[in-house]
């Protein structure tokens, strides 16, 4: 008699237990399938609204930059010599295997510009946002790196990194020095232009082109719908090899 | 089995039906209510936005969008900390953000803005004689519309405006479905309560419903923050990442709140059960 009044209270018992947990399932369940449009909606637009995975930033991959005479070259040299960055020479390279380049990412240090006739002494970002212009120049996205024998874009403020174009000049040498190789080209052309003019700079081209541009006119207080394009060619540097 | 037997199983069905029912009832006027707090609050939205840093930080990042304008306008940047410290950002975001749930049309104030900024653009070139010739009236205006679109785009909060018309909707008929709730789970918990002859049986069913309603309203942030959805959410900047993190989190203490009182409740009512139930069997 006292077993069957026990297990009494201990079914009594679970009840309080096993019902509440029962119906929960059953009201989440009829919440769910009469939400569920709206659900399913939601869940579609969680894709866009949420990362799936937590993102990661590595404050060290903004510069690749390693030039490549201190990286092969020069280092074999006596390293006690004080050097201005045009005495060191370029190691010959007429080919780079286009395997062996490691295409950039947006916001990274791929070289620096030096100009030396403008005082433009600058890093060279890819990408020709805030963070690039800010600190230096950027070259677009949606240009192609120098080498490749395409049109090679680069940007930069008219009061900073570019102030120098005031003085630029045709025949002035344009020195890209990126973490694969060291390009020089020459001023061929400088002219002033709208900002929305695409007659500008044409990326169709199959010869290797360089396209600085900033704004125009310089030292003045304003944001200006001109440009000033400086347009140079390639004299010298490795070519990437796309076939290989 | 025996007529009493038959009608204590049908009476039992019947209540722990209308547990159910209490329970459901329970989870639908929490949900509600946690919605009224803090969705449908200006309130929860401006204190989420104080206690997240987001005046501070929105400033921070207009000034250093408009640092960036002005490296291309010839502007330095000491010029623009002394004028983004000038805008009161908490009234600009107060009178944004009422706009919303007052359903006024005039969402961000840039005439005001833009006049500002004219003033302290000409007060630079006064103070540093500048040339007119190099600070040419047109491209000056050119800078402001640009500096005001900055502004307006840090003011705004990303898809605010495409809920602020579900907001002004259905804040009316939300408080008419809370209060009807509300009525429905004391309707049911005094069927429960008054048509039941023993007295322990009237918390125990009390009990049942409101564990469902505790489980049910429970569920609802364990989901979410085993998901660990919240962290992973896609905003642009820093200010609104905070503001959005500490919203959510927020808004889901509600629902621990809520859980909190029904297993409160649940708690009590089983203590009285077993205080009626003990007595009824004569112990």
């Amino acid at each position: 008699m006292k077993k069957g009044r026990s297990s009494k209270h201990l079914a009594d018992g679970l009840n309080f237990i096993i019902l509440p947990v029962v119906f929960c399932v059953l009201i989440l369940f009829l919440s769910l399938g009469a939400l569920y449009p709206c659900f399913k909606e939601f869940s579609e637009m969680s894709r866009s609204y949420f990362n799936s995975e937590d993102i990661s930033i590595d404050p060290d991959c903004h510069d690749i930059f390693v030039p490549v005479e201190e990286s092969s070259a020069v280092k074999e040299e006596s390293v006690h010599e004080e050097k201005t960055v045009l005495d060191i020479k370029p190691k010959e390279q007429k080919n780079i295997p286009l395997s062996s380049v490691t295409y950039p990412y947006y916001g990274q240090r791929l070289g620096e510009v030096i100009i030396e006739d403008c005082q433009i002494y600058t890093a060279l970002y890819f990408g020709d946002g805030n963070y690039e212009l800010n600190n230096g120049v950027g070259m677009y996205s949606g240009g192609y790196i120098p080498g490749y024998g395409k049109t090679v874009m680069i940007a930069g403020h008219n009061n900073t990194a570019f102030n120098g174009f005031k003085y630029a000049q045709k025949g002035q040498k344009v020195i890209i020095r990126t973490y694969y190789g060291t390009y020089t080209y020459e001023i061929t052309d400088i002219q002033v232009k709208q900002s929305t003019d695409s007659s500008a700079y044409d990326f169709s081209l199959n010869y290797e082109n360089l396209i600085m541009y900033t704004c125009y006119p310089f030292d003045e207080l304003n944001l200006t719908p001109y440009r000033c394009f400086v347009y140079a060619k390639l004299i010298s540097g490795p070519v990437i090899d796309k076939n290989n | 089995m025996s007529d009493s037997g038959k009608r204590f199983n049908f009476k039992s069905v019947v209540y722990g039906f209308l547990s159910f029912i209490l329970g459901f009832l329970l989870f639908l006027l929490s949900v509600c209510l946690v919605l009224k707090f803090t969705f449908f609050s200006k309130d929860f939205m401006l204190e989420s936005m104080a206690n997240s840093g987001y005046y501070e930080m929105t400033k921070d990042e207009l000034c250093d969008e408009l640092q960036d304008l002005g490296h291309a306008s010839g502007l330095p940047d000491e010029f623009f900390d002394d004028f983004v410290r000038g805008l009161d950002m908490v009234e600009i975001e107060r009178t944004y953000i009422s706009a919303f749930y007052t359903g006024s049309s005039e969402l961000v104030d840039t005439d005001k803005f833009k006049q500002s900024l004219i003033d302290a653009v000409n007060v630079y070139i006064d103070e540093n004689n500048i040339d007119n010739k190099k600070a040419d009236e047109n491209s000056i205006l050119h800078f402001v519309n640009e500096a005001s679109s900055i502004y307006v785009k840090t003011v705004k909060i990303p898809f605010f405006e495409v809920l602020a018309k579900y907001i002004k909707n259905v804040d009316t008929p939300l408080t008419v479905a809370v209060i009807g709730i509300a009525a429905a789970v004391l309707a049911v918990a005094a069927i429960i309560f008054f048509t039941n002859r023993y007295k322990h049986r009237r918390y125990r069913y009390l009990t049942y419903g409101l564990g469902a309603g505790f489980l049910s309203v429970a569920v609802v942030p364990i989901v979410v923050y085993s998901s660990g959805i919240i962290p992973k959410i896609n905003l642009a900047t820093r200010s609104l990442y905070n503001l959005f993190v500490g919203y959510f989190n927020s808004l889901f203490m509600y629902f621990w709140i809520f859980a909190g009182i029904l297993l409160f409740l649940s708690v009590i009512g089983f203590v009285v059960y077993r205080q009626k139930y003990l007595k009824a069997i004569g112990r």
